[in-house]
């Protein structure tokens, strides 16, 4: 939690400097959800990201170097500077992508369920992690259908961080609780505090738990709150920074971690600083290496279009 | 604000033509009526009065080049008024708009190009350019046989050079822009110096601009002279080469006995219907070819374009050259009107004044020699017709009828036929028929 | 040499794809239980059990869960239905599977056949008888290809398969029926994919094609030929990348190009062909580049106007007659 949160303010600060190019969509806020979800995964176990999934790509052991180089468009990126934040992969550790459209992830999630399972004989588990916005697509009808049916090892995470880009999702949907859309797909819908890491961890350990015996897809919602802008520069002329500041003290995934690890138990005081001064070493480090790094040669420019 | 000189349009069909003459020089006056300068089409020459007075101001379109129709060739306004910047330059530079053509063909030359004057894009192939450029041939000078009248690779494969064949012509190397500019501009190549073995463009530019200094009227040798060609010899000298290339020819003579032609002129006469010869031939000829279509056609991209309407096209020697104004419905009208009607033109064209359309459609021709004791010869068809009629002398033969030695007038027609189209057995059928006619008069009111 | 059908060489190259690589498999509307609309999978399901998947009518799944498949380590052949369906599904197919490789740096191998049954087929209208090849052309990162006989239909959809990038596999509805010479599985010679076939040789003109486009193509060369006019017949095959280099050649040899197709004529595949022959081998031609296709409607029910959508040989005979 601390590496993606120190990893999204360098890349907010990087980006305002004109560093970085394209567009960043940050996590600030969300942390806990990747972190809990991947925390219960292993390397070999599938996650389907989203436009905003540099928590994910983090939280599931991407090498953080070579996601900032990909970041910054560099030649030694995850993706050899080709894709940049919104399709970062490490398929290394299972990271199969995230994903510059909105509720595409749901069925590529589900198709490698269906290969883990039906075809390849393995017990490996698929996540899809998708905001409430995309919860509004046909894609995620299809999918989760389909995943219920075969009872397919496909765990839907949705961050529910109430804004769908720069739409308040009460004014587009009628369900309180995305999850209640489990029901109609006959697959358990479960709600759990997103900010909080160990909330957000017990259910994914027993969604895949649930997945790895054969028994079916889990729908986890969770309840977030997006605190930084839709991107970064969206001048958010539709809500009230007051607002979404008081919301950040009150739930900041990283207090509220400190505040339910009693000193000494876990972790002394000393040793949460500790980890957070070495995040944000991890993450400097990154971004020297980053930028010391070149862009792609010309020469790249048509390979990976296709295999041969 | 200047008024601008056009190239006039005198005609439906005229798209393009070349400046003869300008009467006035840049600076003199030009009064409202006054005759400004000249136009060549390839029919005639026309004069274009000024509609304004004031003052020559400047001239784009020096003498000798052709331009489409409607484009700027000068302007007349008050004396000092500025003309359109971007005209002004060619009148400046007279001299090197006057070369242009050449010009551009260096600048192709240079490219490696093949190079026409401007305006005469020939329709040709992709894969036709390239044979036609390997070989060095000008596709202009090539007949096209292939779909919308374009030249294609087996026109060009074919096509043999004019040049190739002339005798000593191939003695000198020249590049293919060399030849055509020389065979445009009529020089000899043998007479042009290579700078480099072969004669290049440059060389012939060099050559080109080393002859015009002497002008008009100057030659190496004191016992020639140098004129350049009117505008209607030009067009006249186009027309013909023209033709020459495009239709294959035969001429066919024969014999007809004008006895009962004489006697029905004098029928008409003691009527004080006073008919010529030729007026006759309009008729008569004109019947005939309603029933020979194929004489009366011409030949489009493959296509027989058939006319079902006589056009009767009676050439006129004028001073300077000659024209051929054409009957329209000669077959549809009587003997007088012809007769009126080929007075009329003879009148215009030798005045000048012949409207420009009376000098296109026609779809046969008839040019008479008889005048000047002509026995035999061989015209030169009209383009685009298929046939034309050479009528000769008439004088007293001695003849065999019914076994019996007799004297009788007789006059040679001579018909030169597209063998495109018009086989000899069709030829002399209609030469027949137009004999039968006119060796029994009556038959033309059958 | 033994005919089988169309579709019988497509199920033949299924079963062999399946029986060497446990990882392929094929999902689709009504494949298992009925064997295809078209007769294509019969008898695969029993021969393969659970490797021949029905889906619910879900094809956004249908293409997005063969790539996701693909990502996770299978080969998936997904069917189609009617190719018109592709449109459900556009997204996965051009944003999911055709980007997946290049804009995750290499990391991402998508060894997907998208099955698409196309064409007219007496009736369809409007929506189940397109042809819509065109599309995906335009498209980096994915193949086309399209057979226009049983042996090709079986060696191309082999080749499709073990293919490791994705692959748009067009076959024709009236093709499935055709029967033809397939060799026997010791004498086949695999398809390299993105190679086009001279089938006739000539020398006045060539005619490009592919699919069912071919019995056009085939047709008027044979009508051309009691003419003296000798035509040579190009079948593409891949139409995407195509084989330039031979059509090309071919056209340095005949001067003259012809192409026809079943699809919409405007932005139809093959104006890549002319738009290429015009910009790298124009010097070469001696007539225009005459192109035959469907006209700029969708496809009419009625069988009077669905036979106005159609091109015939005599269309090519005349305008090929035109530029000699």
């Amino acid at each position: 939690m601390c590496t993606i949160r120190c990893f999204e303010e360098s890349v907010k600060k990087d980006f305002l400097n004109g560093e970085i190019p394209g567009f960043v969509h940050l996590y600030i806020g969300e942390e806990a959800i990747g972190t809990g979800i991947c925390g219960a995964l292993r390397d070999t176990d599938f996650i389907e990201s989203t436009h905003r999934g540099h928590g994910h790509c983090i939280a599931k052991g991407a090498d953080v170097n070579k996601m900032m180089a990909e970041i910054f468009g560099r030649k030694t990126g995850l993706c050899k500077g080709k894709g940049g934040s919104m399709h970062i992969a490490d398929f290394s550790v299972g990271m199969l992508g995230a994903n510059g459209v909105v509720g595409g992830g749901y069925n590529l999630a589900t198709g490698a369920a269906l290969a883990s399972k039906m075809i390849l004989k393995n017990d490996n588990v698929s996540v899809v992690f998708f905001g409430d916005g995309a919860s509004n697509r046909g894609t995620f009808h299809e999918a989760a259908n389909v995943a219920a049916a075969w009872k397919l090892p496909v765990i839907f995470v949705n961050e529910m961080n109430c804004w769908a880009s720069t739409t308040p999702y009460r004014t587009t949907t009628a369900v309180e609780n995305i999850s209640d859309r489990a029901h109609g797909y006959n697959m358990p819908g479960v709600i759990v505090d997103g900010q909080n890491v160990f909330e957000v961890y017990a259910a994914a350990a027993e969604a895949v738990e649930r997945a790895r015996r054969g028994e079916g897809p889990t729908f986890i919602e969770a309840k977030t709150y997006r605190i930084e802008g839709h991107f970064v520069g969206d001048p958010e002329l539709y809500r009230k920074k007051e607002e979404t500041m008081e919301i950040f003290h009150r739930t900041d995934p990283l207090k509220l971690f400190k505040d339910q690890c009693p000193d000494g138990i876990v972790f002394t005081q000393n040793e949460l600083d500790d980890i957070l001064t070495a995040a944000r070493k991890k993450v400097a480090d990154a971004k020297a290496y980053a930028v010391s790094c070149e862009f792609p040669e010309e020469s790249e420019f048509f390979k990976d279009v296709y295999v041969d | 604000m200047a008024t601008e000189l056009l190239m006039p349009k005198l005609g439906l069909t005229m798209t393009e033509g070349t400046i003869d003459e300008w009467k006035k020089k840049v600076g003199e006056p030009v009064a409202k009526g006054e005759i400004i300068y000249s136009v060549a089409t390839d029919k005639l020459t026309n004069d274009v009065e000024a509609d304004v007075d004031g003052i020559l101001l400047a001239i784009a379109v020096p003498e000798g080049e052709t331009v489409p129709c409607k484009t700027v060739v000068g302007w007349v306004g008050a004396a000092g008024e500025a003309v359109p910047s971007a005209a002004a330059a060619p009148a400046e530079t007279k001299a090197a708009t006057e070369s242009s053509p050449a010009a551009a063909v260096q600048t192709d030359a240079a490219a490696g190009k093949t190079a026409r004057p401007v305006g005469q894009y020939v329709p040709a192939t992709p894969y036709a350019k390239k044979l036609a450029r390997e070989k060095g041939i000008d596709l202009a000078a090539i007949p096209a046989t292939g779909y919308r009248g374009v030249v294609v690779s087996r026109d060009v494969e074919g096509f043999v050079p004019a040049a190739a064949t002339a005798a000593g012509a191939a003695a000198v190397k020249a590049s293919p822009l060399a030849e055509k500019v020389a065979a445009d501009l009529g020089i000899d190549l043998a007479d042009v110096k290579a700078a480099h073995g072969r004669v290049l463009a440059e060389d012939l530019l060099r050559y080109i601009a080393a002859t015009r200094e002497k002008a008009d009227g100057e030659t190496a040798d004191a016992r020639e002279e140098v004129k350049a060609m009117s505008g209607m010899r030009k067009a006249i000298a186009k027309n013909m080469q023209n033709s020459h290339m495009t239709s294959p020819t035969v001429t066919f003579n024969l014999g007809i006995d004008m006895t009962e032609m004489k006697h029905y002129r004098e029928q008409l006469k003691a009527k004080e219907i006073k008919v010529s010869y030729t007026d006759l031939l309009v008729k008569f000829v004109a019947k005939a070819l309603t029933e020979f279509p194929l004489l009366n056609c011409s030949v489009q991209n493959n296509k027989i374009i058939y006319k079902h309407y006589v056009n009767m096209g009676v050439a006129v020697a004028l001073d300077n050259g000659l024209v051929v104004p054409n009957i329209v419905d000669a077959d549809k009208k009587s003997l007088t009107e012809i007769s009126a009607e080929v007075k009329e033109m003879a009148r215009l064209a030798r005045e000048g004044k012949l409207p420009p359309e009376k000098l296109s459609g026609g779809t046969f021709t008839i040019t008479n020699l008889g005048m000047y004791g002509i026995e035999s010869f061989s015209p030169i068809i009209n383009q685009p017709e298929v046939a034309i009629l050479g009528v000769n002398t008439m004088e007293d033969k001695v003849v065999v009828r019914n076994g019996e030695i007799c004297i009788r007038p007789i006059m040679n027609l001579s018909l030169t036929a597209d063998h495109r189209v018009v086989d000899g057995s069709v030829a002399a059928q209609f030469l027949q028929r137009v004999k039968s006619l006119m060796e029994n008069p009556a038959l033309i009111l059958a | 040499m033994r005919k089988i059908t169309f579709s019988e060489a497509t199920r033949e190259a299924m079963a062999e794809e399946m029986e060497k690589y446990p990882e392929v498999f094929v999902m689709g509307e009504d494949i298992a239980r009925q064997g295809g609309i078209f007769g294509q999978f019969k008898g695969l399901p029993a021969e393969f059990p659970g490797r021949v998947i029905d889906t619910p009518i879900s094809e956004t799944f249908i293409v997005g869960g063969g790539v996701g498949a693909a990502l996770g380590g299978a080969r998936p052949v997904v069917d189609m239905h009617f190719a018109d369906f592709i449109g459900v599904c556009m997204d996965e197919v051009f944003n999911q599977m055709a980007k997946a490789r290049y804009m995750f740096g290499g990391q991402a191998k998508i060894p997907l056949v998208l099955r698409a049954p196309d064409g007219l087929a007496g009736g369809g209208a409007a929506q189940h008888s397109q042809s819509v090849e065109s599309w995906f052309i335009h498209i980096p990162g994915i193949k086309v290809v399209a057979p226009s006989n049983p042996y090709d239909a079986k060696m191309v959809l082999k080749a499709a398969i073990e293919c490791d990038d994705p692959v748009l596999y067009f076959e024709n509805k009236v093709l499935y029926k055709e029967t033809g010479e397939v060799p026997e599985k010791e004498d086949e010679v695999p398809y390299v994919i993105g190679k086009a076939r001279v089938e006739r040789e000539g020398k006045d003109v060539t005619i490009v094609s592919y699919s069912i486009g071919m019995k056009n193509a085939r047709a008027a060369a044979d009508e051309l030929a009691k003419d003296g006019i000798s035509a040579e017949v190009v079948d593409l095959i891949t139409l995407s990348p195509w084989d330039k280099e031979t059509v090309i050649n071919s056209v340095k040899k005949t001067h003259r190009l012809c192409l026809v197709s079943e699809c919409v004529k405007q932005g139809g595949a093959l104006a890549e062909v002319a738009a290429t022959v015009a910009e790298e081998a124009l010097e070469y031609l001696d007539a225009p580049i005459l192109r035959y296709g469907a006209p700029f409607t969708p496809i009419p029910f009625a069988p009077t106007l669905e036979k106005l959508y159609r091109v015939y040989p005599e269309d090519l005979v005349k305008g090929i007659k035109g530029v000699l």
